[in-house]
């Protein structure tokens, strides 16, 4: 494998050389900082474009074309990295070698078209997106808004952000606003997209079994952004502790089972502690079936099907969740707050440690093996300052215990949250 | 035995060992992950049969299959699999099918140790009043985790109402109130019966060398002793071709009303019930996939926001195709589906390009040692061997059959669930 960042002045191209897949992946990724009402014009964007462009007019045109590429797939992504909101369009095809010649380019053309070539209409003074298209991509995006709630793990933790850092960066939703929804035009969003283009920060990622001068010919011939972009700053922000005492909320809705969630916030980290430590803490603590949490609460216990813990290093936090039953309550509370307890005195052998390196390296070598999992390693490097694979491995072989046990007495409970279910049992 | 897996730069190894246990192994020189699946032809809709130690059938409580699954994690004196895997960097899991029950791991080290104890713990049961018991309220939480998904309830009540006798019609986790009559001597029974090497497979795919895998899992099995095996006698099910319910509903607290509508279709023609079902899905595809027009007009026309939602499940007479989407006004959309399927017309050139889709798929499937491990099972369960070449069998459909295939079927047998939003 072989990588290489060509940079040029409006975009950074990353180039992947390998053989270990027979696809090529492209992702094209912009980038600015959060703003909550950008969010909504972010996600009503994507779907606008991919709606339809002014070559394949409808959804089904698009999806015809893609299945005349050699099942062609491809998505777009809006997502929030920290201080950052970052909208990716990604597609996957096959390499000429199993198709035919040229499918590269023609593949590259098809994702050109979606970025560079909408569908629009003029009149006078302004130009937009075509309205029957806007209205499409509108009438999704309201409905992927309106449905949160449908998935009441999801919308647990959502809550359980707004609680802990009311309107702020850390609590935005990443699907956007439905009262901000309702003020954008198709003609402010096209000049929202014109914007967008201009002073995005801009990545090019490619991922294959292709040569770079290939890549750096056929992207140089279509991405025709001129524009100098600015300097990137830190995703990083931390949550600011507000509360001395934790805050308990309770809300309901009509479940057969209630969402329990807790979340910590911490006090100041390093960057050692942030990108490994937090690691190791949250994989010991609840990151999968071999942890405390999972064994404490579910199997000794059987209070719950699934618990989880997740550290998020951005916003230097980090939230347990599970399903329980709403009578269970204070008892999965008190065995929550006991284990984490339990991590600061240091009730965990030195083999939890080396599991939780073991399964951490194994991770990033399985990283090789898929193209999507590779991609967000670059983009992790290129964002976050992350280290490479092998950096990676030195580092988390070097936490120890101590470490562990002094993340964990940074550890300070800020909200309970339960989502009640309001169904009888049984 | 070596055969090449056709347009995948792949080769299959494969051998039955003494005891009867079927080993599939597939390497892949470019990756660093092994994927290994451990699996019984045990599964939800296994719920009535007769026993290896008795001689008349027997019906066991709902979910038995999928409880037994959760059961085998637990071990007398040894280590917890989930600690050993975990000390091992690797990954395990299980899960319940209708048709089968696998165990499995995944990860980049100690292939022969985790192999070893995979075969080690799931033929080494220990189950006590105890921790049976304990299960129950697990597996609760569990079942009352999936009814909280409108999805999940849209999917499990057509299948209620399709169906009248097979027990496909029921959720593979069973009932809380099913799941509370299972005991440790109902599990011992399951177990004897169905998890004999015979009635078992196992696939590896990844970074493996096939022949040094071989020789470590025929060690492993060759001291090992289990009891004689009987062959499997399963109930079977007269199911009739008429729906069981034709119509349901209920209310959630859901933001936009939910609809499905369930076509029973037989399988009357000389076909295969598999190549049936790529017939009957390729049609539905055509018709309301994302390239469809109907999926587009339905759109324009306000009635749906999605694309719609196209699910085939099957048994062995049977296939259930399911039609669904969220929509404020479910009436029109069912009538605009009973419209569209006035006219089986297809054209040749839609058919052609879904068979260029298919074979493309292959190709993409082969770059994953998941899908490939997937396929293989999957192609045990349903065909009862290894489709080595999927380019011939794609090369086999042909449209003049495909058609009269759609024109004999009969899509009069529906059912319709709808979930309406609660009142304030």
């Amino acid at each position: 494998m072989k990588y290489r960042k060509i940079k040029t002045q409006a975009y950074n191209l990353h180039v992947i050389k390998t053989s270990k897949f027979k696809t090529i992946t492209v992702e094209v990724c912009f980038k600015s900082k959060l703003d909550k009402e950008e969010i909504t014009y972010r996600n009503l964007l994507i779907n606008t474009l991919c709606e339809a462009c002014n070559k394949y007019k409808t959804k089904r045109e698009m999806s015809i074309a893609t299945e005349e590429l050699y099942e062609l797939s491809y998505q777009a992504t809006n997502y929030i990295s920290g201080a950052y909101n970052v909208m990716c369009f990604d597609i996957t095809f096959l390499n000429d070698k199993y198709t035919e010649d040229g499918n590269f380019e023609a593949s590259l053309d098809f994702l050109c078209e979606i970025l560079f070539m909408p569908l629009i209409e003029s009149s006078y003074a302004s130009t937009r997106f075509n309205n029957k298209n806007f209205e499409l991509s509108y009438n999704l995006l309201e409905e992927n808004i309106k449905t949160i709630k449908e998935n009441p793990t999801l919308y647990s933790k959502m809550r359980l952000l707004e609680i802990m850092a009311p309107n702020s960066i850390h609590s935005y939703r990443s699907c956007g606003y439905l009262e901000d929804l309702k003020n954008v035009t198709s003609a402010k969003l096209y000049d929202y997209y014109l914007k967008m283009l201009k002073s995005d920060i801009l990545d090019i990622f490619v991922i294959g079994d292709i040569t770079e001068s290939r890549v750096k010919k056929a992207i140089t011939e279509r991405f025709k952004i001129h524009t100098l972009k600015k300097k990137s700053e830190s995703h990083f922000v931390s949550m600011k502790r507000t509360r001395l005492l934790p805050k308990k909320v309770v809300e309901k809705m009509d479940l057969s089972q209630s969402q329990l969630a807790l979340g910590y916030k911490l006090d100041k980290t390093n960057d050692f502690e942030k990108r490994y430590v937090m690691n190791v803490l949250s994989y010991i603590l609840g990151g999968g079936p071999d942890s405390k949490l999972f064994k404490e609460v579910r199997e000794n216990n059987s209070l719950c099907y699934s618990i989880t813990s997740r550290s998020m290093p951005l916003n230097n936090a980090l939230y347990i969740t599970a399903g329980i039953s709403a009578n269970d309550f204070k008892k999965a509370v008190s065995l929550i707050k006991k284990n984490v307890k339990s991590m600061e005195k240091g009730e965990f052998e030195s083999d939890d440690i080396m599991k939780a390196k073991v399964t951490y390296m194994n991770s990033i070598k399985e990283l090789e093996d898929n193209p999507q999992n590779l991609l967000s390693m670059y983009t992790g490097m290129e964002y976050l300052g992350s280290d490479d694979i092998s950096n990676r491995i030195k580092k988390i072989s070097k936490v120890t215990k101590k470490d562990v046990m002094r993340l964990a007495s940074k550890l300070h409970l800020d909200v309970i949250y339960l989502l009640k279910g309001a169904c009888n049992e049984d | 035995m070596k055969t090449k897996l056709e347009k995948m730069d792949l080769t299959l190894y494969y051998e039955k060992l003494d005891n009867g246990l079927d080993v599939y192994i597939v390497p892949f020189d470019k990756v660093n992950s092994v994927y290994v699946t451990f699996s019984t032809k045990f599964g939800s809709v296994h719920d009535e049969f007769i026993p290896y130690d008795r001689t008349s059938m027997t019906k066991f409580p709902l979910g038995i299959a999928h409880f037994l699954e959760h059961k085998l994690f637990e071990q007398k004196n040894g280590v917890d699999p989930f600690t050993f895997y975990s000390e091992r960097g690797s990954e395990a899991n299980a899960n319940t099918s209708n048709f089968k029950t696998t165990y499995l791991f995944s990860g980049t080290n100690f292939l022969d140790e985790n192999l070893n104890y995979l075969l080690d713990y799931v033929q080494d049961p220990y189950f006590t009043d105890e921790n049976v018991e304990k299960e129950k309220g697990i597996i609760e939480q569990e079942i009352r985790m999936y009814e909280d998904s409108p999805y999940f309830k849209l999917y499990d009540r057509i299948l209620y109402n399709s169906f009248k006798n097979h027990p496909i019609k029921y959720p593979i986790a069973g009932t809380i109130s099913s799941i509370k009559k299972i005991t440790k001597k109902d599990l011992y029974t399951c177990y004897y019966t169905f998890y004999h090497p015979k009635n078992m497979f196992l696939v590896i795919t990844g970074n493996v060398d096939a022949k040094d895998t071989i020789s470590l899992i025929k060690a492993n099995q060759e001291n090992k002793v289990f009891k004689p095996y009987k062959d499997i006698k399963l109930k079977e099910y007269d199911e009739p071709d008429e729906v069981c319910i034709k119509n349901g509903s209920t209310e959630m607290d859901i933001a936009i009303p939910k609809f499905s509508i369930g076509y029973k279709i037989r399988n009357n023609t000389s076909l295969s019930i598999n190549k049936f079902k790529t017939y009957i899905g390729m049609f539905f595809d055509i018709k309301f996939g994302s390239v469809s027009l109907f999926n587009e007009t339905i759109k324009n026309d306000n009635l749906a926001t999605l694309d719609m939602d196209i699910t085939l499940v099957n048994t062995d007479k049977h296939v259930l195709v399911i039609l669904s989407n969220d929509t404020n006004n479910s009436k029109e959309l069912i009538n605009r589906i009973e419209t569209e399927l006035d006219s089986r017309d297809i054209k040749e050139t839609d058919f052609n390009r879904k068979k260029k889709v298919k074979k493309s798929s292959v190709i993409y499937k082969s770059d994953s040692i998941y899908a490939i491990n997937n396929k293989i099972m999957a192609n045990i369960i349903n065909e009862g061997s290894v489709i080595t070449d999927e380019h011939k069998y794609i090369d086999s459909l042909n449209y003049e059959e495909f058609m009269n295939t759609i024109n004999s079927i009969n899509l009069n047998n529906k059912t319709i669930y709808n979930i309406n939003k609660k009142k304030d």
